[in-house]
């Protein structure tokens, strides 16, 4: 009894307090363990997806979320301007803050790869348990960099290429078969001059249309001479512009669509807004516009390039989920399984969003092809992907070969050509000088 | 013996100096350095000299730039200061809608550039723009403002004269109504015609303020970029291009740290050098 008086003497309200204010500082240093109720394991994502296909992104995200509701993992995704991706994500890698993963064009960093801002996947994706069976050979191939010993660095997520979008109205107006599309150069030329509207002397609605700079001259251009047998490198990656008179051959293909046949305009500013209000008639162009064109009402058809220069193959890219470096290696787990989830669900984002499977198992559901935009808008991309294998050149300098930009080594050089400032074979010896500089370097 | 040193002055302006010694002397001194290696922010600076230097002066990309940027030091500077000056003289003489006037003429300067520029994207668009519509009116054809190469500086040059003019206006706005009337009438009542008035005491007095708004807007012009970026993303082939624009898409977009650094640097001498030659003829003429 008086030890019991005495201890409710000692142990007052204020001494009371005072102890569990202490006991409550010390805990995390104790070991104690950390009553936090519920907490969630934020799995950060990057995206600089901006076309329609966005809208699409961000509800498979959303689609994983409500998936994982209660199961202590969301993913909470940030957007950003494309063109301030990269340097965003390096810098944020550079201070350990980078996300978790996010969206990138396969095969187009093998510097960060060489750098270590991307994380090899090898080990992750069999931990995962993902199927890779699954996935064509050719789409993981583009996921490897000969930098880190050819280990797979994405996960490829929709194989994209570019087909000929063809407004069908002005296809009627001009009294053409929409049954028997263009195969060939000749036949091609053909639609677009029967489609061209002239006013003045100059070309009021573009047969083909191109804008006079940027990303269309420079991706047709690349396209036609790799089937005129123009390589950008060799097999080996050591020797710069094979067979160079296909690719001035090429060049002068693109000029004449301006200057000799004028089915084509400079003067184009917004080549996606000019297609869609009918300024233009026949646009290549990839699946992210699927949706873009259906919210403008655009009467059209899809088909294939056709083949131009006697090998017919196409461009190819594939978006595809990669993985940053992080400071806490325990968060990579959490992150493969979520983007394992993303490719094993994938359906919806290739068929509603943009882009073909690269998956058998999606690509051979049965609702594959009435699921998303109609087949003969939507097929042309998926039935050419067999033979699009103008991809990325695994180099450190590898972002001045890619061939759809708007802006990098190799459009500065071919920008002036298309407005007659240079000519072609003053730009191939300019490409190869580029070219080669960056194979010397790995 | 000693003077016993008065801290709060120092306290006072150090809530300006410091963050300015660390948010824009730091990062020149940085940018300065970056500019003698190669870096891509992830990893290590790699100290490479004055190599980068020697390929901003090989790189025909940022010549164009640098010379694009003279081209529209000479076309807007001018244009602005004289539109500014005689929007002002407008508004100042108290005419009919002069009280409109000074909105209408500042307005455009309250809008972000970025705005302007989505704006006269459309208004200069080849076959459907504004202007062209008009000037199909009066019998000239539709000119290719942000398409071609040759029209496409003069296109961004219209859009930032739009842009920078609300500044000029009201700079000069108020130099003319601190004017001292008496002057004026004086000169009135002497026999002086308008543009003796104008010429003769107007200007005269003016003087001060036209040097000023001639040399900031000298400095704008020569850090044009967010029309650039908005209209015509420095094309076609380099043909609008402005050294901030070649600086942002060596930087931001090809992560050329290093290289971008050594064309900022250029840059800086460049304005120091051209500023500091025309506040040397705008005194030499007063």
């Amino acid at each position: 009894m008086k030890v019991n008086n005495k201890l409710k003497k000692n142990i007052g309200r204020r001494n009371f307090i005072k102890g569990a204010g202490a006991i409550a500082v010390a805990s995390p240093f104790l070991g104690f363990p950390n009553i936090s109720l519920g907490k969630t394991h934020e799995v950060i994502h990057w995206s600089w997806l901006g076309a329609s296909d966005a809208k699409v992104w961000k509800s498979c995200i959303a689609d994983f979320n409500t998936a994982h509701d209660g199961k202590g993992v969301q993913i909470v995704m940030e957007t950003f301007p494309q063109d301030q991706y990269d340097t965003k994500l390096l810098a944020s890698a550079a201070t350990g803050k980078a996300p978790d993963f996010g969206w990138q064009w396969t095969g187009s960093k093998a510097k960060w790869a060489n750098n270590g801002v991307i994380v090899p996947m090898e080990n992750l994706i069999k931990d995962a348990g993902l199927d890779l069976s699954d996935f064509s050979a050719n789409s993981l191939d583009k996921c490897r960099y000969p930098q880190v010993d050819n280990q797979i660095c994405s996960i490829p997520m929709d194989l994209m290429t570019l087909c000929p979008e063809v407004n069908t109205d002005h296809l009627a107006e001009a009294g053409l078969d929409p049954d028997s599309p263009p195969t060939d150069s000749a036949s091609l030329i053909d639609w677009g001059v029967k489609m061209t509207k002239m006013s003045g002397g100059k070309v009021s609605r573009s047969g083909i249309l191109q804008t006079g700079s940027a990303v269309q001259p420079n991706v047709t251009w690349g396209i036609v001479a790799h089937q005129m047998g123009f390589q950008r490198t060799s097999d080996d990656l050591k020797t710069a512009c094979i067979n160079p008179s296909d690719g001035i051959r090429a060049m002068e293909w693109v000029l004449d669509l301006f200057d000799k046949h004028k089915c084509s305009s400079r003067d184009v500013t917004d080549r996606y807004k000019a297609f869609r209000q009918g300024e233009g008639s026949i646009f290549w162009t990839g699946p992210w516009t699927l949706a873009g064109n259906a919210d403008a009402g655009l009467n059209y058809r899809t088909y294939q390039f056709p083949n131009i220069g006697g090998k017919h193959i196409n461009y190819f890219e594939a978006g595809s989920l990669e993985m940053y470096i992080q400071k806490d290696k325990g968060r990579y787990e959490e992150t493969m399984k979520a983007i394992k989830w993303l490719s094993d669900n994938s359906f919806k984002w290739t068929t509603v969003g943009r882009g073909g499977s690269p998956r058998s198992s999606i690509l051979n559901q049965s609702n594959y092809k009435t699921a998303g935009p109609d087949w003969n808008k939507r097929g042309a991309f998926i039935e050419q992907l067999e033979n699009a294998t103008i991809g990325e050149i695994p180099v450190l300098g590898g972002g001045d070969f890619t061939i759809y930009s708007g802006g990098n080594g190799m459009v500065k050089i071919l920008d002036p050509v298309w407005i007659g400032q240079k000519k072609p074979e003053q730009a191939m010896e300019e490409l190869q000088t580029l070219w080669q500089k960056h194979l010397d370097k790995g | 013996m000693f003077k016993s040193i008065d801290w709060s002055g120092y306290v006072f302006i150090s809530f300006f100096t410091i963050p300015f010694l660390i948010f824009n002397i730091l990062p020149i001194i940085f940018g300065a350095y970056v500019s003698f290696n190669e870096w891509g922010i992830f990893g290590e600076p790699d100290w490479i000299g004055v190599e980068n230097y020697i390929n901003v002066f090989k790189d025909k990309y940022a010549y164009l730039a640098f010379k694009n940027v003279i081209l529209y030091a000479l076309i807007i500077v001018p244009s602005v200061t004289i539109l500014g000056f005689f929007a002002a003289l407008f508004v100042n003489q108290g005419w009919p809608l002069s009280a409109m006037g000074r909105t209408i003429f500042f307005s455009p300067y309250a809008v972000a550039a970025s705005v302007i520029g989505l704006i006269w994207v459309w208004l200069l668009d080849t076959q459907y723009g504004l202007i062209n519509q008009y000037l199909n009116i009066i019998g000239i054809d539709n000119i290719p403002w942000i398409t071609s190469y040759e029209w496409a500086f003069i296109g961004v040059s219209i859009a930032s004269i739009w842009w920078d003019l609300g500044l000029a206006f009201i700079l000069f706005l108020a130099g003319l109504q601190d004017i001292p009337t008496d002057l004026i009438e004086a000169a009135k009542i002497d026999g002086a015609n308008k543009f003796q008035r104008l010429s003769k005491i107007i200007i005269p007095l003016m003087r001060p303020i036209i040097n000023m708004v001639l040399t900031l807007q000298l400095i704008a012009t020569l850090r044009i970029f967010s029309q650039i970026l908005v209209m015509t993303y420095g094309g076609p082939a380099g043909g609008s291009s402005s050294p901030i624009f070649y600086i942002y898409s060596t930087a931001i977009e090809r992560q050329l740290f290093g290289y971008s650094s050594a064309v900022s640097m250029t840059l800086f001498v460049f304005i120091l050098i051209l500023t500091l030659f025309m506040r040397f003829m705008l005194r030499a003429r007063a």
